[in-house]
């Protein structure tokens, strides 16, 4: 599902990764582990297809990033779901507004939308939350707002960017849990995160990046 | 109206209570803008229409022979008519003449000089490609040549001066009017992109989330045109308000048919677009 051979980044003479070799296969969890600057987040770029791979091939479902046409991007985009450690929400709108903006964005219908925004909050657990503004939740109450928007188009892989970076221990323990069930009912899951004893509690696949490179 | 378009036009609206500082901001620019180009193209018209009124009112008298009999003079004026140039023509008795003067100059004068002394003419009304130095100079040379005619009077100078400083001062006031409307497309296109600029995260967002270039520009578009619309809408009414103002004052000074009080509308509708186009083609390359 997602391909990576030999990948290489390079941004302004600078050697960001260096020959990626990574496959992820349907519904599998992989946590990629990494200190600060080793190129973790350059790598979910990567797979989101928001930068192209310098070198190396890159195919992420039936998209090839060599080939892919700007048009292709968005539609791309919605069947690879993404959270960030910023959650990246748009504050001055509440949490169902938030979600059905991926929604929107399809062009389904305004009773289709309403229905899966209302089945997605409730998994997230956040029903009762829905007419709140998001300057109104708490770190981990955002983080599952973004992972709600994330997951509205029903993605086959959700990549998270440090998703717990921002949050204290009872929110990133929530947010593990989430992400854990999330993948147990068949998503994807590529997580990016410095934290080596976080991933420790989680018995998934785990994948060390040093210097732009993968060393385990 | 598909889902998506309906979304757009309800995101715009809510674009501006969103950002009500930049949205008050944004459009008191436009308006401030479009009210100084409106002041201009309605000073701009009406400087253009004294300029015609005057000329139009700038007549040729020609004066004749004491002694042409009735059908000489009709046969006169019909000569006069048919010289190219001339629009139309009046004739004025001795009697109408002498009313005229009595008007102008009072009864004192008639007494001075009496009745009868004054001569018979045509008042002669030029079209408009005559209205000029060159081209009435040649028309009173034709009537000079007329049998009968006695002398013809028109103010030469006259006609020379507003020649030579209507022009100058239509190409200034066209300049300026230009340069006003330039300012007013780079104030209204760059307050209204910057509007945009503000909101580049929004963006971001919705391009992460798999939003197509049309499904993020158009709301940006709707609050373009909407920031434009109401700007150029209070500028309007302004101007309005304006015209009013010096009409009581002033009544007939300033005359503006309400094609011109539109355009500043449609112009700052039109810019509206352009800056949210403009504003939005930097977050949307690939």
């Amino acid at each position: 599902m997602i391909q990576m051979t030999n990948v290489g980044y390079r941004l302004r003479g600078n050697q960001i990764l260096t020959d990626i070799d990574l496959r992820v296969k349907a519904g599998e969890f992989v946590c990629v582990v990494g200190p600060s600057g080793a190129g973790k987040s350059t790598l979910l770029r990567l797979v989101h297809m928001q930068i192209f791979p310098s070198s190396g091939y890159l195919v992420v479902a039936d998209y090839n990033s060599r080939n892919i046409r700007p048009q292709e991007i968005p539609f791309f985009r919605r069947k690879v779901g993404i959270i960030f450690q910023d959650f990246k929400l748009l504050e001055d709108r509440d949490v169902y507004d938030n979600v059905a903006l991926a929604l929107w964005a399809t062009g389904i219908g305004y009773k289709q939308i309403k229905r899966r925004i209302l089945k997605i909050l409730a998994e997230v657990g956040l029903s009762h939350r829905r007419y709140s503004m998001i300057t109104d939740l708490s770190g981990g109450e955002q983080q599952r707002v973004a992972i709600a928007r994330a997951l509205a188009n029903e993605p086959f892989v959700l990549l998270a960017d440090e998703p717990t970076g921002n949050l204290d221990a009872e929110a990133t323990h929530d947010v593990m849990l989430l992400l854990k069930r999330i993948n147990n009912k068949g998503t994807a899951v590529v997580m990016a995160t410095h934290k080596e004893e976080l991933v420790k509690t989680l018995s998934v696949r785990v994948v060390m990046i040093e210097n732009g490179r993968v060393i385990s | 109206m598909s889902i998506n378009l309906l979304y757009s036009v309800k995101e715009g609206f809510l674009m501006l209570r969103r950002a009500r500082l930049a949205t008050t901001i944004s459009i008191t620019i436009v308006s401030m803008s479009i009210i100084l180009f409106g002041v201009f193209l309605i000073l701009s018209v009406n400087l253009q229409r004294i300029v015609q009124t005057f000329k139009t009112r700038m007549t040729i008298e020609v004066f004749m022979d004491n002694s042409l009999s009735q059908d000489e003079i009709s046969g006169l004026e019909r000569q006069i008519l048919e010289t190219e140039g001339v629009e139309s023509v009046e004739f004025i008795s001795q009697e109408k003449a002498m009313q005229r003067f009595r008007k102008d100059f009072g009864e004192e004068m008639v007494d001075i000089l009496g009745d009868h002394s004054l001569p018979a003419s045509f008042l002669i009304r030029l079209d408009s490609p005559h209205q000029n130095y060159n081209q009435s100079k040649q028309v009173v040379q034709i009537l000079e040549s007329h049998r009968g005619v006695d002398e013809v009077v028109y103010h030469g100078r006259l006609f020379q001066f507003v020649d030579r400083y209507s022009r100058s001062v239509i190409v200034v006031d066209l300049f300026i009017l230009v340069l006003v409307l330039l300012t007013t497309i780079v104030l209204v296109s760059n307050t209204i992109r910057l509007t945009i600029i503000a909101q580049s995260r929004t963006i971001q967002i919705m391009k992460l989330v798999g939003a197509t270039s049309g499904f993020v520009r158009r709301p940006y578009i709707v609050q373009g045109l909407l920031h434009g619309g109401i700007g150029g809408l209070i500028a309007t009414a302004i101007l309005w308000i304006f015209l009013k103002l010096i009409a009581l004052r002033l009544p007939g000074l300033l005359t503006v048919s309400s094609v011109y009080l539109l355009m500043p509308l449609c112009i700052s509708l039109i810019l509206g677009f352009i800056g949210s186009v403009v504003g939005l083609r930097r977050f949307l390359r690939a």
